[in-house]
C-alpha cells in the first residue's frame, strides 16, 4: 500500500514541476517528490510486529535500521537544499519582481541584451 | 597507499580552517596544500600500479561493505583523482592574484574538490547521492559568486533541475535497495545475477538513467548546462572547473552504473544514438551563439555527446579512447574557458563579433587558445585527434562513422568561427582595461601546451595511466588527418553559407523554460522505461 502511495505522491510532485509556473510551487513540488522517496524507503524496512531500532532491542526483533539511517541523512540534506532554494527564491523575487518562471526568463533575456 | 578518505576530507577540513582562521597567507597556504595533494595523488597512483591486480578497496570505519561505505581505487579512478588535483592546482595558480578570491570562495572551492574526489572514489549508491546533492548546492552558490553581476535565474535553474535529477536518482536507489538489500556497487552486481526476472530492474534503471542523463547533459536534458557554465557571474575558474571537471563526474558515474546494469539490461544502442544527437545539436547550438563563453559551454555539450558515443560503442578501443578524451577535454576546455575569461575581461565584452586582434594584444593567451582549439577540433598531433581517432575506431557501420565525422565537422566549423577573435582589428578598442596578471597568461599557456603534449605522447600516456596498449596505424591516422583538412576547408565554406541565412538567429533564440525541462524529464523517463520494457518483453 505504502509503495503505491509513494509512487502516486512522487508523480504528483513531478506533475507540479511540469505545469506550475510559480517558482515557490516548484520548490514545494521538489519537496513533495523527496517525501515520496523517503516514504518508499522507510516503508521498505517495515515489517508487522517489529520494533524501531532504538534502545535495547534484540536485532532479530527490530526493523532494518539501514533505511532509517539513510533517510535521516536524506532529510537533513533535503532541508539544506530547500533552504538554499528558498533563499535564492527571495533574491529572485527582489531582482525581477516576479515569481513566474516564464516572466523571469523573459526579463533575464532583456537584461542580458 | 594514502587512504581515500584523506583525499575527500582534507580539502573540506582545510577549506573550513581557511575560512575560520582568516589569516593573511590564505592563498599561499592553499597553493602549498594543492601542490601536496597533487604529489599525494601521484604517489597513490604509483603505489596502485605496483599492486596486482591494480585495485584497492577501503571499508570506512571497519564496517563490512554490506552496510558500510566503501571506497575503491582502480586505475581509472586514480587517474581521475590525479586529474582533479592537477586541475585544481592550475586553477589556484591562475586565481592567485584575482580580486574575487576571498576566504569564502576558497572554502567553497576546496570543499567542492573533496566532493569531486569523493564521487570518483565512491563505490556505493547512497554515497553518490549525498556527495552529489552537497556539490549541487556548492556549485549553485559558486556560479553566482560575483555579486555585482548576479544572474540569479541561472543559479536557480541549475539548482532546481539538478535537485530534481537527484530525487530521481534516490528513487532508483530506494527501488534497488528494496530489491537487493545492498547499496555497494560490487554487491549489487553480484545479487542482480540472482534475480529470477531481470525485468524488475527496468524501473530502477530508468530512474538512474534519467538522473544521470540530466547530469551528463544528454540531448533533451542539457539546457541547464550552458546557463550554469557560462553565466556572467561565475568567475572563469568556476566555469573552467564545471566544464572541465565537474561534468566528468557524471560521465564517470554514467559508465560505472551502466557497467553494473549492462549484463542484464543493454542500453548501448539507445545511448549511442542519443550521444550522436547531443554531439550534433550541441555543436550546432555552439555555432549559433554570439557570447564566447556560451560557445564554449555548448561545445562542452557536444563533446559530452561524443564521449557518450565512445563509451557506448561496445568496443574496447573506443571505450578507452573515450576515457582518454575525458582527460583531454578537461585540459583543453579549461584552457579555453580561462583564456576566454581573460579575453572577456580585457575587452570588456563577450560578444565574438566585437573582439578582434587578440593575437597582438595578448600573445600568450592567444597561443594557449590556438593550442586548445587545435586540441578540441582534433588537429593531427594534438590530444583530441588521438582520442577521437580511437573513438572512431569503434564505429562499426558506415552510418555511425559518417555521423561521427559530421558531428566533428560542426565542432570544427564552430571553432573556425571562434578563431575570428584573432583577426586584426580595424578599429582599436576604445576601452582599455588593465591587463590581467602575467601569472594567468603563463598558466593558460602551460595548460595549452599540455594539449599538444597529450597528443604527442598519447600512446605512452595511455600505457602509463591505464596500462593499455592502444594501437595506432600511421596510414589510417594520416587518413584521419586528411579528413580533418577537408572538414576544415568545408567548415570555411559552411560558415560563409550559414552567415547569410537566418538559421543561426532562429536556433539561438531557442530556450527551454523550467517547466519544459520537467516535461522532458518525464518524457525521457517514460521513453527509456518503455524502450527497455519492449526490448525485454519476450524473455
Amino acid at each position: 500500500m505504502a509503495d503505491v502511495v509513494s509512487f502516486v505522491i512522487f508523480f504528483i510532485g513531478l506533475y507540479a514541476l511540469m505545469v506550475k509556473k510559480h517558482v515557490l510551487k516548484s520548490i514545494i513540488a521538489l519537496v513533495i517528490m523527496e517525501t515520496a522517496v523517503i516514504l518508499y524507503f522507510i516503508a521498505g524496512g517495515f515489517k508487522e510486529g517489529m520494533l524501531p531500532p532504538i534502545g535495547d532491542v534484540l536485532p532479530e526483533r527490530m526493523v532494518d535500521p539501514l533505511p532509517q539511517a539513510l533517510m535521516i541523512t536524506a532529510i537533513v540534506i533535503g532541508i539544506a537544499s530547500t533552504a538554499v532554494a528558498l533563499v535564492m527564491y527571495i533574491h529572485l523575487h527582489r531582482k525581477y519582481g516576479t515569481e513566474d518562471w516564464e516572466e523571469v526568463m523573459k526579463k533575464r533575456i532583456e537584461k542580458d541584451a | 597507499m594514502i587512504p581515500g578518505y584523506v583525499f575527500v576530507l582534507t580539502p573540506i577540513i582545510f577549506g573550513i580552517l581557511l575560512f575560520l582562521l582568516n589569516h593573511g597567507h590564505a592563498k599561499q597556504s592553499a597553493l602549498l596544500f594543492q601542490a601536496s595533494l597533487v604529489f599525494a595523488s601521484f604517489y597513490n597512483f604509483v603505489k596502485l600500479r605496483a599492486l596486482d591486480p591494480p585495485l584497492s578497496m577501503e571499508c570506512l570505519g571497519g564496517w563490512s561493505s554490506t552496510i558500510g561505505i566503501t571506497l575503491k581505487w582502480d586505475l581509472v579512478s586514480a587517474v581521475f583523482v590525479i586529474l582533479t588535483t592537477t586541475l585544481f592546482f592550475f586553477l589556484f595558480v591562475f586565481d592567485y592574484r584575482s580580486g574575487h578570491v576571498d576566504r569564502l570562495f576558497l572554502m567553497l572551492f576546496c570543499t567542492l574538490q573533496g566532493l569531486i574526489i569523493g564521487i570518483f572514489l565512491t563505490h556505493d549508491f547512497f554515497n553518490v547521492f549525498v556527495l552529489y546533492e552537497v556539490s549541487t548546492i556548492i556549485v549553485s552558490i559558486l556560479i553566482m559568486f560575483q555579486k555585482d553581476k548576479q544572474f540569479i535565474y541561472d543559479g536557480m535553474f541549475y539548482l532546481l533541475t539538478n535537485l530534481t535529477a537527484m530525487v530521481f536518482f534516490l528513487f532508483g536507489v530506494a527501488l534497488l535497495y528494496r530489491m537487493l538489500g545492498v547499496l555497494d556497487f560490487a554487491l549489487v552486481r553480484e545479487r542482480m545475477a540472482l534475480l529470477s526476472d531481470v525485468r524488475s530492474l527496468i524501473l530502477p534503471y530508468a530512474f538512474f538513467l534519467t538522473a544521470l542523463s540530466l547530469k551528463t547533459a544528454i540531448l533533451p536534458l542539457f539546457s541547464w548546462l550552458p546557463r550554469a557554465h557560462a553565466t556572467p557571474s561565475a568567475p572563469s575558474t568556476v566555469s573552467a572547473l564545471l566544464s572541465g571537471l565537474f561534468v566528468k563526474n557524471s560521465l564517470y558515474l554514467f559508465f560505472r552504473i551502466r557497467n553494473i546494469f549492462d549484463p542484464f539490461l543493454g542500453m548501448t544502442e539507445f545511448f549511442l544514438f542519443l550521444g550522436w544527437l547531443t554531439a550534433f545539436f550541441g555543436a550546432l547550438l555552439a555555432l549559433s551563439q554570439k557570447d564566447i563563453k556560451l560557445i564554449l559551454a555548448y561545445s562542452t555539450v557536444s563533446q559530452l555527446g561524443l564521449i557518450t558515443m565512445g563509451l557506448n560503442m561496445d568496443h574496447d578501443l573506443a571505450f578507452w579512447g573515450a576515457i582518454y578524451h575525458i582527460l583531454n577535454h578537461a585540459v583543453f576546455k579549461s584552457t579555453l574557458f580561462l583564456s576566454a575569461g581573460i579575453i572577456a575581461e580585457s575587452y570588456g565584452t563577450r560578444d565574438i563579433e566585437k573582439i578582434r586582434g587578440v593575437g597582438r594584444r595578448m600573445p600568450l593567451v592567444a597561443a594557449a587558445t590556438i593550442l586548445a582549439i587545435l586540441g578540441i577540433t582534433g588537429a593531427p598531433f594534438f590530444s583530441g585527434s588521438m582520442s577521437k581517432y580511437w573513438i572512431a575506431y569503434g564505429t562499426k557501420d558506415a552510418l555511425t562513422t559518417l555521423g561521427f565525422f559530421i558531428a566533428n565537422f560542426w565542432t570544427i566549423t564552430c571553432f573556425i568561427r571562434y578563431s575570428t577573435i584573432f583577426l586584426d582589428a580595424q578599429t582599436h578598442p576604445t576601452k582599455s582595461s588593465p591587463l590581467s596578471p602575467t601569472m594567468q597568461h603563463i598558466t593558460v599557456f602551460v595548460m595549452g601546451l599540455l594539449s599538444l603534449f597529450g597528443g604527442l605522447f598519447a600512446r605512452e600516456l595511455t600505457i602509463f595511466f591505464f596500462g593499455k596498449h592502444l594501437p595506432l596505424d600511421p596510414l589510417s591516422y594520416l587518413q584521419k588527418g586528411g579528413i580533418f583538412l577537408v572538414s576544415l576547408f568545408g567548415g570555411f565554406l559552411a560558415l560563409r553559407v550559414i552567415k547569410r541565412s537566418k538559421i543561426l538567429e532562429k536556433i539561438r533564440t531557442l530556450d527551454l523554460s523550467f517547466n519544459d525541462v520537467g516535461i522532458l524529464m518525464f518524457l525521457f523517463f517514460s521513453l527509456s522505461f518503455l524502450y527497455l520494457m519492449v526490448k525485454y518483453a519476450f524473455l
